[in-house]
């Protein structure tokens, strides 16, 4: 599941190379709501910090 | 600056930013120090940022593809600051190893902020975006020559090794992970139970 980020952005270089800008665009913006999507499943510890 | 100027930065920055994950892959592969869940996001981040960067190599400079390395940028310091701040209070550990006296998730933090940098100097060059979009390959040869050639090829190059990384990474997570969310603390490639990491 953590590699589907990357797979899109695969897919987005793929779209680069055949001059689909914009499918590019939408395969990148879809990759990174993956990133946060993931970012919050593991972000679950509270920082021992004070701010 | 111009728009083939911008495009020759554009690729050195590709290939910056592709050392930054040939650096980290070997540090997985010869040193045997496997991502953790935070560490493959910062990947991720560093692979959107050569992606907006490949953008304006491929398609010609656009404010809006600073804008996609910047957002990815962004996103992967948000990563990596929760990494850094993790691990900040003395006596709270660290995850792998310092290289130059500081740790991944801190150096992926410096690199951010100096591409979102970067990108911020670039924008202030107007004259890059006034010329015509034009192909990275199939250029005029009279109007630059065998080096404007050469530059195009170079940029090409940049963008097809980034998108070779892209994929490196995705099937390395896929190795580390399997098809689930990677353990906090990985240990071993869950599709490689057998193979014996190097130990340091």
């Amino acid at each position: 599941m953590m590699s589907i980020p990357f797979f899109g952005l695969l897919a987005a270089f793929a779209c680069v190379f055949a001059g689909r800008r914009r499918a590019a665009l939408a395969l990148w913006a879809l990759s990174m709501v993956c990133l946060m999507v993931l970012f919050k499943l593991h972000a679950t510890d509270p920082l021992n910090i004070v701010l | 600056m111009n728009a083939a100027t911008a495009r020759i930065l554009n690729a050195l920055g590709l290939l910056g930013l592709c050392m930054v994950l040939i650096v980290a892959f070997v540090d997985q592969i010869v040193l045997g120090d496997l991502p953790c869940p935070l560490c493959i996001l910062q990947r991720v981040g560093f692979v959107g940022a050569t992606f907006g960067l490949a953008l304006n190599v491929k398609f010609g400079p656009r404010p809006s593809h600073y804008a996609v390395v910047i957002l990815s940028a962004f996103f992967g310091a948000l990563v990596s600051t929760r990494q850094t701040l993790l691990h900040i209070a003395p006596g709270t550990g660290t995850y792998g190893d310092a290289i130059m006296g500081l740790h991944f998730y801190t150096w992926a933090l410096v690199v951010y902020v100096a591409i979102i940098l970067g990108c911020a100097i670039m924008l202030l060059f107007d004259r890059q975006f006034f010329g015509l979009a034009e192909p990275a390959h199939g250029q005029s040869q009279s109007q630059g020559g065998l080096s404007r050639s050469g530059a195009a090829t170079f940029g090409l190059a940049m963008v097809a090794l980034a998108a070779l990384l892209a994929l490196g990474n995705g099937v390395s997570t896929v190795l580390e992970c399997a098809a689930g969310l990677c353990p906090d603390n990985p240990v071993a490639y869950q599709l490689l139970p057998g193979l014996q990491l190097p130990q340091h």
